[in-house]
């Protein structure tokens, strides 16, 4: 009960920041739960799954993309386009789960690359389908259940996405599933003398996430009601990775301040210092690893346990 | 525990390496509650034996029945899914996990609860849940780590590491438990607690196959002894025959100087 109104009062929180904002303060905003969203899927890929895979933003732009070409080329009503399309990234994902989820760290992460390479070549040379390089415009969110859903009306939509991803991340981490997954992470061979069947729980971990992250970014289609490939391309993959390893790869917590850590710190740096602002991700990044290769999360882990033993000294 | 029917049946167990024949033409049988030993010299094809047992390997020829059905061949998780846990010579903890969730790891196959249900939370998904650590921390208890059940699993010694490799197999409710050369590594006052255990467990009417080196870790533990060579089997008996027969002390002299000799 007490977790329950914990979790409608985060959720109110959130739901109400939206309306206090100015339209550039909104933007940021929702782009900055996209992120959130994002990091919280693929922390459970990366950090728990332990499946170095680079396809995460690919598969929000699967979503985007899809839900969009389905709604305005299909003629479909959102609610089955949105259906229709999360279907197809749950096939995408398992297709590429299957040939993927047999290889491990750099060669997964190479085949993943390739995918999501392919991913924006295709959104490229789409002609009229994708838009091109320009991309897909002239559309919008058609009313729900008759409202009319503006600016903020996007963003309760990105937060429910959040919330409801974090939540099923959250119960199936700590069950046998969430086990079963740091287990393979840790070790494999032993995970499997365990009776875990490695391959199948990847499978589902990887579909699973990727699906979540088709959702994030069909909300995010609707953001400004424009997609094009460069959002979707491996900058922004890699990008999400630092978030992970920086907030303390494996912690859910750590991957959210993760994401807005860095995206925060993306927005503000970028008008001052231009495109290196990479850089300092860089040097951040490489930092984060040579002190605490578990993060943010992990010094804040390492300054407690400090504190609890400097407690009980001084106890005894 | 003689006259009750084998849980598991092997027969002409072989394993061919290109032209090398690690394991050739064996035949054991091991029963509920019993603990047999397999020894050997080095490169007698122990580890191989185990590696086919446990799935690791594909036998190039022979038959594993367990309750009459054959499941050689299987691959590790689904061995380890009839009953067949294992532990590991090299411990392999999983490192992120405390102590506790290594344990909880090893109940993968008793779990029941489908990801459906655990997303609705169902009372009995969460009375499952709540066994499985009910169960690792009784086993935790067993092998004598309480003191460790929340700490990492890198702050442990290699003697606990073995015992959490012991808690570990144990939570899958085996039927049968594969030790792999469980004394390497170990203390003489740690091999002594492990040997306890080990009786503990066969008390459970688990059995237990132990693959050893060390005679003197093995004898006073073990019900039976197969002795191999060489690839094949040589002796067949309680340690008492083994201990005086010659084709062992044979084997045995050619390479370390007799029968309880350091390992």
């Amino acid at each position: 009960m007490v977790a329950l109104m914990r979790w409608v009062g985060g959720a109110a929180v959130l739901c109400v920041i939206p309306f206090l904002l100015q339209p550039y303060e909104l933007d940021l905003y929702r782009k900055l739960l996209f992120w959130v969203a994002l990091a919280i899927s693929y922390n459970f890929l990366f950090g728990i799954s332990g499946q170095m895979a680079l396809s995460h933003f690919a598969f929000a732009g699967i979503g985007a993309y899809a839900v969009v070409i389905l709604m305005t080329q299909a003629g479909l009503p959102l609610g089955l386009a949105v259906v229709v399309a999360l279907a197809l990234a749950a096939a995408l994902a398992l297709i590429v789960a299957l040939a993927a989820t047999r290889l491990e760290g750099f060669y997964l992460a190479l085949a993943t690359l390739a995918f999501a390479q392919l991913l924006i070549v295709v959104l490229n040379e789409g002609g009229s389908l994708t838009g091109a390089t320009g991309g897909l415009t002239n559309y919008r969110l058609p009313p729900i259940f008759g409202f009319v859903i503006g600016g903020p009306g996007t963003a309760i939509i990105m937060i429910a996405v959040l919330l409801a991803t974090l939540a099923i991340l959250l119960r199936i981490d700590r069950s046998w599933f969430g086990r079963a997954c740091r287990a393979i992470r840790d070790n494999s061979e032993a995970a499997a003398a365990m009776g875990i069947d490695v391959a199948r729980t990847k499978t589902i971990a990887f579909t699973t996430t990727s699906v979540m992250a088709a959702a994030a970014g069909m909300v995010y289609a609707f953001f400004d009601n424009t997609v094009n490939p460069p959002v979707f391309g491996i900058d922004n993959a890699i990008m999400l990775l630092f978030m992970v390893i920086v907030g303390g790869s494996g912690s859910h917590l750590g991957a959210i301040i993760g994401a807005v850590l860095l995206k925060l710190s993306q927005d503000f740096l970028e008008p001052i210092v231009g495109h290196y602002h990479a850089l300092g991700f860089g040097v951040i990044v490489v930092v984060a690893i040579l002190i605490q290769p578990k993060g943010l999360i992990g010094m804040w882990d390492q300054i407690r346990a400090r504190r609890v033993a400097a407690r009980k000294r001084a106890a005894s | 525990m003689t006259g009750e029917q084998p849980l598991i049946e092997v027969r002409g167990l072989t394993k061919r390496f290109g032209g090398l024949t690690a394991v050739d033409g064996l035949d054991f049988e091991i029963r509920p509650g019993e603990v047999l030993g397999l020894i050997g010299p080095n490169g007698a094809g122990k580890s191989t034996t185990f590696n086919v047992i446990s799935g690791t390997y594909q036998a190039s020829a022979g038959s594993m029945r367990l309750d009459g059905e054959e499941i050689l061949g299987l691959p590790p998780h689904r061995i380890a899914a009839r009953g067949i846990m294992r532990t590991f010579q090299h411990n392999m903890p999983f490192e992120g996990m405390s102590v506790a969730e290594n344990v909880m790891v090893g109940a993968q196959t008793t779990v029941r609860s489908t990801l459906g249900r655990i997303l609705l939370g169902t009372a009995a998904a969460r009375a499952e849940e709540q066994a499985i650590r009910a169960r690792a921390d009784e086993l935790i208890d067993f092998v004598g780590l309480s003191e460790e059940r929340d700490a990492e699993v890198t702050s442990l010694s290699f003697g606990q590491g073995r015992l959490l490799e012991t808690a570990r197999a144990l939570a899958g409710e085996p039927r049968i438990i594969l030790f792999d050369e469980p004394a390497a590594g170990l203390t003489p006052s740690e091999c002594d607690r492990l040997g306890v255990i080990i009786r503990g467990i066969a008390e459970r009417g688990i059995a237990v196959l132990l693959i050893e080196h060390d005679m003197r870790f093995l004898l006073p533990l073990a019900d039976r002894v197969i002795v191999l060579n060489f690839g094949q089997k040589i002796a067949d008996g309680t340690p008492d025959t083994i201990r005086t027969d010659p084709a062992v002390v044979d084997a045995y002299l050619g390479e370390a100087g007799g029968v309880g000799a350091d390992a």
